[in-house]
């Protein structure tokens, strides 16, 4: 048991290792040096992420094939950290000199390794514990600004349908075992089911306990409250990071898993994502607050990515599964960007209102006039990801939704790729609409100033957002060879 | 020679970062990058060996998985529409130069659509097409939306989505040639060249589709909904580039992509009376829409649906004579269209209306103005000598064994057009001074210099189509024996 046997046996945990120690470490020092500990979860974040990219193109399993480390873990875990380190650079200006700093940290990186341990499970006790850990984390951080009655509903609500939306997980994955007698992810995917009233329930109960971390309609109602209440910097990392922890479940059980299942989906997936984009879009045509249409944009946003779903349920030809899936994961890197971003954004007005003692409800859209005067980095960087949601050329959001989009029409569904494309200018309708306010409305207030951190957080989003759109190809390659894994 | 048109596209972008940067020389920034597209332009065409085949080609890979790559080219199409982009620009931001825009947001907005637009006329491949087919509206969005008239917002989000909605169905017709040919790249010569080998509904479905977006950007009658809004909101210089340039956009996607794929349309008939009637009752509604108007704007817009008309009648008459007048008609539009919103944007600046009963005589004092705008309006109604009139003269001439009742129905739209100018011009220009109007001055050097140029051309390429009609002639004898 010397330390190199360790390292060639686990040194595939070693991001998950060094975000924990360095989160237990931040508790600690917290007790007494404060001003460090932003700084140092920004370190540990980075050498994690390191390490992730560092062996990317690994292929290993551990602790009896409950974990597996491949190509597809890694994506998701580097999609996890790169929003985890948004946050953290934004929250440095945002939590300077809170007293609880070291808990916010210590949270958030350990919804980071519970978002990771969620994209290696290769087991449903794995999984679902790892999911647990994720999402407790998160609720904590939703509620994390305890003086703000919104924040507290907010972490009050995500919690409570968190926890029931687990219980309903757990009771379709406990089906799942006792028809199968197995928890094993490769053995689950090497049965073959006979359909019953039992394969019924647990198909019903996992959609539905998945479909709440994804926030698909029906499943979404805590999402726009727990978006707009939370801490801005929270809402970021929630609608960027945690709801593709639902995805990469989703991807792990349904995709993977249930093979044997997935054709009798099919319907209730595309059911569920035209829903989900449509509802999506017409409400966050209404919404004054910012925050809120983008938690509702976000809503259609996970529709168009559940499109991937409908198509590798409706057609089992290997490329078209190959695109369908290369673009789902494509659009979930660019969407942490976009959304991550569009959130970290507004949060910088938010911020700025509160740091000028303006009193009014930080997220209105009344907010962003003139935005492009009194902020203009802020305005143009939140005009681009808007843009890039609405799928606009040159910018993340068009590629993604070019993959997943022709995936629709390759995959022989073009009334779905129709209803996609609608939808896409619908929300042009919304989207545009604050950068008019942005750009040809009067300035309201008078902002002293944009907050560095925060610039630095939003530029480097924006970074993404662009280079992914105007140099996609090594990216798409990238997602096309992970998405390898689900032929 | 390998980076020409990259350079082309990528100089006016450069252009406008450092016009946001320096705010004091954000003019002469962009006035000398505006001028760069120009330059390379006539080079080529010093340099153009065959106009009917690609010449510049550059190729370079973007998303390999899907077969998109960068691939950009000219030939006897294209190269009129750099030149036609390359002079609308600098004449608009000279235009432009004592207007009261912000200089930093404005003329950074004005470059930006520049290269989206040479973007357009030199991309071969699909993907890359619509990649700045969508960009060109994200600067006019801006410029309606910051610098427009009093229902600018309406306008702005009417034009923005109208286009974006017709490009996204032409979209979903190329994914569908896409993925149904099974080549597996976009390229813009081998999907056209695929889509003879598809199942013969589906033909139809695709050309339709991909017609839809380029007719909506023309526009034609009856989807030229966001016309009238966008034109008459957006400031002059806004109104001119979109007039002059975007609805070449149309047309020109119509010429580079659905006429080649015309031949292989299963119901071939079909669709060339539908062009052919969408043509005429263009030209012939949109003649009567700017008779009834008083809004000098609003005349001159309707107008332009008209005259956007003839490039539909080339296009069915299947004759590459009426073709490359239709093209011609391109060109010659673009510089008369151009003028005439200018001089509107002028006459209102300097008299405070643009209502044509409101003036009255106003020859008087500004004799410069009503000359120029005599000029133009001659120009537009085809006479003789300009260049208006050997665009139009060749279409229907061509047109007119195959179609004979289009061109008799659209020699009467001709006529309609004679008399709004006339009249229009006996009512604004000419009788007694509308004494409410107060004194007026007559137009400054600084934007008479444009116009000038502007009539200049009109005039010359009116007695001398040949330079540039040759490109074409060459592109449409091409295309002919193509069908």
């Amino acid at each position: 048991m010397n330390i190199e046997w360790i390292l060639s046996n686990y040194g595939v945990l070693l991001p998950e290792a060094v975000l924990t120690l360095f989160a237990f470490a931040i508790i600690l020092i917290g007790l007494k040096y404060r001003s460090i500990l932003g700084y140092l979860a920004f370190v540990g974040g980075v050498v994690s992420l390191g390490l992730v990219i560092m062996n990317f193109s690994v292929n290993a399993t551990l602790l009896y094939n409950s974990l597996v480390f491949d190509p597809l873990s890694q994506f998701f875990k580097v999609v996890f950290l790169l929003v985890t380190l948004l946050t953290i650079i934004a929250s440095l200006r945002y939590y300077h000199g809170n007293a609880h700093q070291g808990e916010y940290y210590f949270l958030l990186l350990i919804a980071t390794v519970g978002m990771m341990f969620v994209a290696s499970a290769n087991d449903l006790v794995s999984l679902f514990v790892a999911f647990e850990l994720g999402s407790i984390a998160t609720y904590v951080l939703a509620a994390f600004d305890k003086e703000n009655p919104r924040s507290i509903e907010a972490g009050f609500k995500y919690f409570m349908i968190g926890a029931l939306s687990s219980a309903i997980l757990l009771l379709g994955m406990s089906l799942i075992y006792g028809i199968t007698g197995t928890t094993n992810f490769t053995a689950l995917s090497q049965m073959s089911f006979e359909m019953s009233g039992y394969t019924l329930a647990a198909l019903v109960l996992i959609i539905a306990g998945l479909g709440f971390k994804m926030a698909l309609v029906p499943f979404h109602m805590w999402a726009p409250d727990t978006y707009q209440g939370a801490p801005t910097v929270v809402s970021a990392m929630l609608a960027a990071g945690s709801k593709k922890m639902g995805f990469v479940a989703a991807f792990k059980l349904i995709v993977l898993a249930l093979i044997a299942l997935r054709t009798e989906w099919y319907m209730v997936f595309a059911v569920i994502a035209v829903i989900t984009m449509t509802y999506g879009n017409l409400v966050a045509l209404t919404q004054r607050s910012l925050k809120r249409m983008l938690a509702y944009s976000s809503i259609a946003q996970a529709g168009y990515i559940a499109m991937a779903l409908v198509v590798v349920s409706y057609t089992h030809v290997d490329s078209v599964v190959n695109l369908a899936m290369g673009g789902a994961l494509f659009y979930i890197l660019s969407h942490a960007f976009m959304k991550g971003g569009a959130f970290l954004a507004v949060g910088t007005v938010g911020y700025m209102l509160l740091r000028d003692k303006i009193k009014v409800d930080e997220d209105d859209i009344d907010n962003f006039s003139g935005l492009s005067k009194t902020a203009p980095i802020t305005a143009f960087s939140l005009t681009v990801f808007l843009f890039a949601l609405a799928g606009i050329p040159l910018t993340a959001g068009f590629v993604s939704k070019l993959l997943i989009f022709s995936a629709a029409i390759y995959g022989g569904l073009a009334w779905l790729a129709v209803i996609a494309i609608l939808n896409s200018a619908l929300s042009l309708f919304y989207y545009a609409r604050v950068v008019k306010v942005m750009y040809w409305d009067k300035p309201k207030f008078d902002l002293k100033g944009e907050p560095t951190a925060y610039v630095v957080a939003v530029l480097l989003a924006l970074l993404g957002t662009v280079l992914l759109g105007v140099y996609p190809g090594p990216f798409v390659d990238v997602a096309m060879k992970v998405a390898e894994v689900f032929l | 020679m390998m980076f020409t048109i990259s350079a082309m596209i990528l100089i006016p972008f450069i252009g406008a970062l450092l016009a946001s940067i320096f705010r004091g020389g954000a003019k002469a920034i962009a006035l000398v990058f505006s001028l760069v597209p120009l330059v390379i332009s006539l080079v080529m065409y010093q340099q153009i060996h065959d106009p009917s085949t690609l010449s510049y080609v550059e190729h370079y890979g973007w998303i390999s998985a899907l077969g998109i790559s960068l691939k950009f080219g000219i030939d006897g199409l294209s190269l009129p529409l750099l030149i036609l982009t390359g002079i609308v620009f600098p004449l608009t931001i000279i235009y432009s130069w004592r207007l009261p825009y912000t200089p930093q947001v404005f003329y950074p907005l004005m470059l930006v659509l520049e290269s989206a637009l040479i973007g357009v006329f030199t991309a071969l491949d699909f993907i890359i097409f619509y990649i700045f087919w969508e960009l060109t509206l994200i600067p006019l969005y801006f410029v309606i939306g910051m610098f427009g008239g009093p229902k600018r917002e309406h306008a702005a989000i009417k034009f923005f989505i109208y286009t974006h909605v017709g490009s996204l169905v032409m979209l979903l017709g190329v994914f569908a040639l896409y993925f149904e040919s099974g080549i597996g790249s976009f390229d813009l010569l081998s999907l056209i060249g695929a889509f003879a080998t598809l199942p013969t509904d589906l033909r139809n479905i695709i050309f339709a589709a991909i017609l839809f977006g380029f007719i909506v950007k023309l526009p034609s009658v009856p989807l030229h909904g966001w016309l009238p809004d966008a034109y008459c909101e957006a400031p002059t210089p806004g109104t001119v580039v979109i007039a002059s340039l975007l609805s070449k956009m149309g047309a020109y996607g119509i010429l580079r992509i659905s006429l080649p794929m015309l031949p292989a349309v299963p119901s071939l008939t079909l669709f060339v009376k539908i062009i052919a009637i969408l043509g005429v009752v263009s030209i012939l509604y949109g003649a009567f829409l700017a008779l009834a108007q008083t809004d000098l704007k609003r005349m001159i817009a309707f107008s332009s649906v008209s005259h956007m008309g003839y490039v539909l009648i080339g296009v069915a008459s299947f004759s590459a004579l009426s073709l490359s007048g239709a093209m011609f008609q391109m060109f010659s539009h673009g510089l008369i269209i151009a003028l005439l919103f200018m001089l509107v944007g002028v006459i209102q600046s300097n008299t405070g209306t643009r209502m044509i009963p409101e003036l009255s005589g106003i020859t008087n004092k500004m004799p410069i103005v009503a000359f120029l705008v005599m000029g133009g309006f001659l120009a537009s109604l085809g006479l003789p000598g300009m260049s208006g009139f050997v665009a139009e003269f060749l279409t229907l001439m061509g047109a007119y064994p195959s179609l004979p009742v289009y061109v008799l129905l659209a020699l009467v739209g001709v006529l309609i057009t004679a008399s709004y100018y006339i009249w229009a011009m006996q009512r604004a220009l000419f009788g007694p001074y509308n004494e409410n109007l107060g004194e007026v001055k007559d137009v400054g050097a600084i934007q008479m210099l444009p116009m000038a140029i502007l009539l200049g051309l009109i005039i010359l390429f009116g007695l001398h189509p040949a330079p540039i009609l040759k490109l074409f002639e060459a592109v449409a004898v091409f295309v002919e024996v193509l069908i």
